[in-house]
């Protein structure tokens, strides 16, 4: 837990150390490279949410259905 | 058979209707748009429309219907759109419709003495109550401001099944700052769910009478509502040209009903029943009225090079329940020409179990909280996936005022380890409308 928040806040200061220009953002902007779930990954992350426990912390729901079946 | 065969014909049949009506909307609004001369770029250049299509089935032994012993079968076909609409340079509007229809144990074993035939908690009974069809309704709204650096999201949604409605609103802001190097992004969304409990049949009343010595101590739930309300913080970074990352943590709260009302408990102090191979309930399981989730999750991706991309993710839960979980993903996504892309993935979850969580006849009927349900049970799982796309960035194929942006066809297999097992197929095409 204490790691994961230290990572959180290194990346929150490193924001003021690496800044890549648009132009040099030719393999960031790729599309493999977006970093929210793709369109085709949301049923997965829906049976995922029914078969287990945790949820959460990536894009998908966090709670509403009851998740039952 | 022909089951599914009528399932799909209404769900091909309503689609046809959303389209028509999505369609009347997109060209009703792409007149209106006409009579903006602005010259800012816009946010969204051309309507998207994304059809997505799913089977899933599953099956397993221990069903939380049969108090932790029986069929887990169950198989989903969910069929969803999903319309992205300019409404100018600066507003984008999303229309998420879908329906999906499925044929469950945990449903006909409700009433496991329906079907005609032996009632046993290792076959699903072929009553009435075996199929579901769930519907969802998910708009939202988008406005990003002049200098793209602002991004305000609001979102509702609605879903109805049988024994279940849904609810929810939301909304987020986005920052980006930094050259657009670093977002950080606040989100809060809230459900208010109803239940229509359906109980175990010989839990409704006229079996006391006529098993000799069953008297269950059973009563209703009296709050038949479940909210649950979540607020998510995450930042995203840039961390090299190769190479981001993000961060996210969710805050969820959840009260009401958090119990699943048909989901039978044994009891190890409470003499056994049968109704042919089937043993009645001694009770539904009782879980908290409230429960606290904390998800924290973060992501990195990393481009190799012009034909691999690595697409890492770890998530850290837990919650007041006594359940911690790890999930740790990896998808590398070779691209083998400019049109064809690999993607194989690999996914790997772990959890404890919850405090309440008990196996068959090991809870005693002086307990306050209790269940047999193994998802809140300890256990890991390993998922593989293998999924292939096709890309057409000219989108040349035409289909009426549709170009084809891209294909994806994708097959996970997820293999739990106590014993419950699942396959999941998903077709995706990708459309711009002309």
């Amino acid at each position: 837990m204490r790691k994961l928040i230290l990572l959180f806040l290194v990346l929150i200061l490193s924001s003021s150390c690496v800044v890549i220009k648009e132009y040099e953002k030719v393999y960031i902007n790729d599309a493999e490279m977006q970093l929210s779930l793709k369109g085709m990954d949301r049923f997965e992350t829906n049976f995922q949410i029914y078969r287990e426990a945790a949820s959460g912390a990536n894009g998908g729901k966090s709670g509403g259905g009851c998740g039952c079946n | 058979m022909s089951e599914w065969y009528l399932a799909i014909l209404i769900i091909k049949e309503i689609l046809n209707k959303i389209i028509f009506f999505l369609l009347f909307g997109v060209t009703f609004l792409g007149q209106a748009q006409q009579e903006n001369t602005s010259y800012k770029k816009r946010v969204l250049e051309t309507s998207e429309l994304e059809m997505l299509f799913s089977y899933y089935s599953q099956d397993g032994q221990n069903a939380a219907v049969s108090g932790g012993e029986g069929t887990e079968e169950l198989t989903d076909a969910t069929s969803t759109l999903v319309l992205k609409m300019p409404l100018n340079e600066d507003d984008v509007l999303t229309v998420d419709v879908g329906i999906s229809a499925y044929t469950s144990a945990s449903s006909s074993n409700i009433n496991p003495f329906d079907g005609g035939g032996t009632a046993t908690p290792f076959d699903a009974s072929s009553g009435e109550s075996r199929n579901d069809v769930l519907a969802y309704f998910n708009p939202s709204y988008s406005h990003s401001s002049d200098d793209r650096n602002s991004i305000w999201t609001a979102k509702a949604y609605a879903s109805n099944e049988y024994d279940y409605f849904s609810i929810g609103f939301g909304g987020s802001y986005t920052r980006l700052f930094n050259e657009k190097n670093t977002e950080i992004s606040l989100a809060f969304q809230a459900f208010l769910d109803s239940w229509n409990p359906q109980y175990p049949v010989e839990l409704r009343g006229g079996f006391e009478g006529n098993i000799p010595g069953y008297a269950p101590g059973f009563t209703r739930f009296e709050n038949e509502n479940r909210n649950s309300y979540s607020t998510t913080l995450s930042i995203s970074q840039i961390l090299s040209k190769r190479l981001q990352g993000s961060l996210s943590i969710d805050i969820v709260v959840q009260n009401g009903l958090l119990s699943t009302p048909f989901q039978r408990v044994y009891f190890g102090d409470v003499e056994d029943f049968f109704v042919e191979d089937f043993q009645l309930a001694d009770d539904v399981e009782r879980l908290p009225d409230t429960r606290f989730k904390i998800p924290i999750g973060g992501r990195l991706n990393y481009y190799v090079n012009d034909f691999l991309i690595l697409r890492s993710y770890y998530r850290f839960y837990f919650d007041d329940w006594g359940i911690t979980a790890h999930t740790a993903s990896l998808e590398a996504p070779i691209k083998l020409n400019d049109k064809f892309t690999l993607y194989p993935t690999y996914r790997y979850y772990t959890q404890s179990d919850a405090d309440y969580f008990y196996q068959k006849e090991e809870a005693f009927s002086d307990f306050a909280f209790y269940t047999s349900d193994f998802d809140l049970s300890k256990y890991s799982a390993n998922q593989y996936g293998f999924g292939l796309q096709y890309k057409d960035i000219f989108t040349k194929t035409k289909l009426f005022f549709f170009g084809l942006k891209t294909i994806d066809l994708k097959y996970s297999y997820y293999d739990r380890s106590n014993g419950l097992n699942a396959s999941i197929f998903t077709l995706g095409t990708n459309f711009i409308i002309d």
